[in-house]
């Protein structure tokens, strides 16, 4: 079963460099979302495996709050991706990790299928070096 | 008699055993203080000692006569006729013995006397046979020497007794010559003695008023400090004569003084200035006591006066002092409590002793409530321990004090305060007080806070368009295919320039990097983290000594091993594996090194012929940008590239604030 991947990131032209790099991949991108209403809503009507979450959204420095709800409200695999990753220095509850950006495709790969590994239940690879992950 | 020497003056002999010979009731050492207080030894001859000797040879016949005074160890002559020597040794001297005798004593053959026999005087060249001397007594009745005659033939009839009588009148004329001249060098003593007191004590001189007749009879000195003749002074002139000279402004309240002194008890005290024609005016103190007749009539109104123009000045000068301190003082305090900050000040053992208005209106404390150590209450409790001990540092050490720490409002509200203090020394570099200033920084502190978050809000946005530029250009390249490899190398680059930005730009505690300090070995572990092993492990040792650096050299130093490693991924150690790269920094001095060793990779067959784009951008990097010298070395196991970077290109905001 194809993964289903929401992106949350403010940036239009980030957002959608990353979507053509994951439907490259042969992921399922479910939408984009500019802020975090937006995102949790689209968590509610659509299934959503893994979330790529950005900190500093339309509607201010929202992501970290939002990352939190969707990994332990909605059960969605979440994974950072900004460009100030200490915001998220002391970790976050039920995510996996953040991925500075900017960044290459290489280590998007890697980290999506790092993450959708730890939540399919195989058996953990070695993280992509450039993800830090969350100690939980 | 002339051959003993009286060149140096000195004959060797002491005649210790003489003490013994002497009467009961005074010794030598008396008999030597009292010839000695004549001060008459060794000076220079003098007519009336000469007379006295001329006359005495004369009336006795005697080719040879002396005055001889018998010091310790010689005999002296002060006056003599008939002889060459000034003086000889006091063993071979006759005088020594004719001293001690109350009358003349005459030695008729001194080949026949046994106490002379055998005196070189009489042996030798010089050959006396007569002596007659009549004892020099002075007046405390001490044998200080004899008037003499002597003959070099023997006198078998000896002297007559007009000759005798004449010695010893002779005599004691001698001594009644040296008492004169005791008493007179004395006088002259005490009249300098007397002279230099009257100079020392300012005493300017006496006078006494015949008030009956109006004469004022006044010694010179007086006289003279009253502009007057001293002759007039000692005939004696009206008052008015004497008035005269007063300054003008003091003329009519000493007048009234007298007039005061008169009706009163008599005693007159005053100062007042005298005005001698073209000179400064002198101030002077008089006392007086009136005496009045039997029926209350004054009749005369003696005193003194003294010069007290010097205190006077002094006192002067000690009020003007006076004033420009209390004036200094006056406007320390004008100037400190207009001051927009706190101003206090502590004696050089810290303790508080004085606080500004800004102070009392800051804190709402009362006055003098903080002096002592009642300001530590003002302090927040979370600050007070790191107040105190730089405070007590700079006690210690007379170190700047200097220290932010909270202080209570008069509202209660704690507020930023940047206090600090400088010591005050004395002349020989003695601490002597200190004076501090505390100046609230706390609208400045959010300022600065405010800044930082726009800077770091700044930071951010800029962070995020190296992500933007990154997706544009990828977005791009996936119109052109053939772009691709171009694309891939170019966000790359952008994202090591990221990377450096990210280690360098100003941060808070939340922005601050995720790994490590802001460290060179920090930031390189951070940039060639894409090369490690899929477990993580690293492929670039980074060994050495580390560096702080900052943004200037950062975008440099990023390009430079983004470059290296891109070209070791593609060509070098890191295309295969098990092949890795050793970089090794040192601080050689004044230069920072870099090492780059590539081993484990492909066989390098030797220098390309042809320099890359990325190649150019690594020597621009050092070379141009951090000024320093980049050099390859194609090794056969692998390329090595040496970055020789002055130790200052990797902070050179830091190398320049040191330089200050």
């Amino acid at each position: 079963m194809t993964a289903r991947i929401l992106i949350i990131e403010d940036e239009a032209l980030v957002a959608m460099e990353l979507r053509f790099v994951l439907e490259d991949l042969g992921y399922d991108v479910v939408a984009i979302a500019a802020d975090a209403r937006t995102a949790r809503n689209l968590a509610k009507e659509t299934e959503v495996d893994l979330a790529l979450v950005d900190i500093h959204l339309s509607d201010g420095p929202t992501g970290v709050e939002l990352g939190r709800d969707l990994a332990q409200e909605a059960g969605v695999t979440v994974l950072y991706m900004t460009a100030n990753p200490g915001m998220v220095r002391n970790g976050v509850a039920g995510a996996i990790g953040v991925l500075g950006k900017p960044t290459d495709e290489r280590a998007v790969q890697k980290s999506v299928e790092y993450a959708l590994g730890r939540r399919n239940g195989q058996p953990v690879q070695y993280a992509p070096p450039e993800l830090q992950l969350f100690a939980n | 008699m002339a051959p003993v020497a009286c060149e140096n003056g000195v004959c060797p002999l002491s005649l210790s055993n003489i003490n013994d010979q002497w009467p009961k009731g005074w010794s030598e050492r008396d008999r030597v203080a009292a010839l000695r207080a004549y001060g008459v030894l060794h000076t220079a001859p003098e007519i009336g000692f000469d007379d006295i000797v001329a006359l005495a040879a004369k009336i006795c016949d005697a080719p040879t006569a002396l005055i001889s005074l018998v010091d310790t160890d010689t005999q002296w002559f002060k006056a003599k006729v008939g002889l060459v020597a000034c003086e000889t040794g006091r063993d071979v001297s006759f005088c020594d013995h004719a001293m001690r005798e109350h009358e003349v004593m005459v030695v008729r053959d001194a080949t026949q006397d046994p106490r002379f026999a055998d005196n070189a005087l009489v042996t030798g060249s010089l050959g006396i046979r007569f002596y007659a001397g009549a004892p020099l007594i002075s007046a405390e009745g001490l044998p200080v020497g004899s008037l003499c005659i002597i003959d070099y033939r023997p006198r078998p009839g000896g002297l007559t007794d007009l000759q005798a009588q004449a010695l010893s009148v002779l005599a004691r004329q001698v001594i009644s010559q040296m008492e004169l001249r005791k008493a007179l060098a004395q006088r002259k003593e005490s009249e300098e003695t007397a002279r230099r007191a009257v100079l020392a004590s300012e005493y300017v001189g006496a006078w006494d008023w015949d008030m009956v007749n109006d004469r004022v009879v006044a010694d010179e000195r007086f006289a003279r400090m009253y502009g007057l003749d001293p002759e007039v002074g000692v005939a004696g002139a009206p008052l008015s004569v004497f008035m005269a000279h007063m300054h003008p402004d003091d003329v009519d309240r000493v007048a009234a003084e007298i007039e005061q002194a008169t009706e009163g008890d008599g005693v007159f005290v005053s100062e007042y200035r005298l005005q001698a024609p073209g000179e400064t005016p002198r101030w002077v103190v008089a006392r007086g006591q009136i005496y009045f007749a039997a029926d209350g009539t004054p009749e005369h109104f003696p005193g003194i006066s003294v010069d007290i123009t010097e205190r006077k000045a002094l006192d002067a000068n000690l009020a003007d002092v006076a004033a420009a301190l209390s004036e200094s003082e006056a406007k320390f305090r004008a100037i400190a409590d207009s001051m927009p900050q706190m101003v206090w000040s502590t004696h050089a053992d810290g303790l508080h002793d004085y606080y500004n208005a800004r102070w009392y209106e800051f804190t709402g404390v009362s006055e003098g409530s903080t002096d002592g150590e009642g300001w530590a209450a003002i302090f927040h409790p979370e600050d007070q321990p790191r107040a105190w001990e730089v405070w007590r540092h700079s006690l210690a050490t007379g170190d700047l004090y200097e220290i932010e720490y909270r202080l209570r409002r008069h509202d209660g509200v704690y507020r930023w305060t940047l206090g600090r203090a400088v010591p005050i020394r004395n002349e020989a570099g003695e601490i002597i007080r200190w004076f501090g200033t505390c100046t609230d920084i706390d609208d400045l502190k959010r300022v600065e806070q405010n800044k930082e978050l726009l800077s770091q809000e700044l930071s951010h946005r800029i962070k995020n368009i190296f992500a933007v530029v990154s997706a544009l250009i990828a977005l791009s390249a996936r119109e052109h295919p053939e772009a691709k490899a171009f694309a891939s190398a170019v966000r790359n680059r952008i994202g090591a320039l990221a990377r450096a930005h990210e280690f360098v730009r100003p941060h808070s505690e939340v922005s601050r990097p995720t790994v490590g300090d802001m460290t060179l070995h920090a930031f390189l572990e951070a940039l060639f983290k894409p090369y490690a092993n899929d477990d993580g492990s690293a492929r670039v040792t980074i060994e050495g000594d580390d560096a702080i650096f900052d943004d200037q050299a950062a975008t440099s130093v990023a390009l430079l091993f983004h470059e290296l490693a891109t070209n070791a991924a593609k060509y070098g150690a890191l295309s295969v594996v098990g092949g890795r790269v050793i970089l090794r920094t040192e601080l050689r001095d004044d230069r920072f090194v870099l090492t780059w060793t590539e081993t484990g990779g492909p066989a390098v067959a030797g220098q390309p012929t042809r320099e890359g784009f990325g190649t150019s951008l690594a020597t621009l990097s050092v070379q141009g940008q951090l000024g320093g010298r980049l050099e390859r070395i194609w090794r056969r196991d692998g390329l090595k590239v040496v970055a020789d970077l002055p130790a200052t290109a990797l902070s050179r905001r830091r190398a320049a604030q040191n330089v200050r």
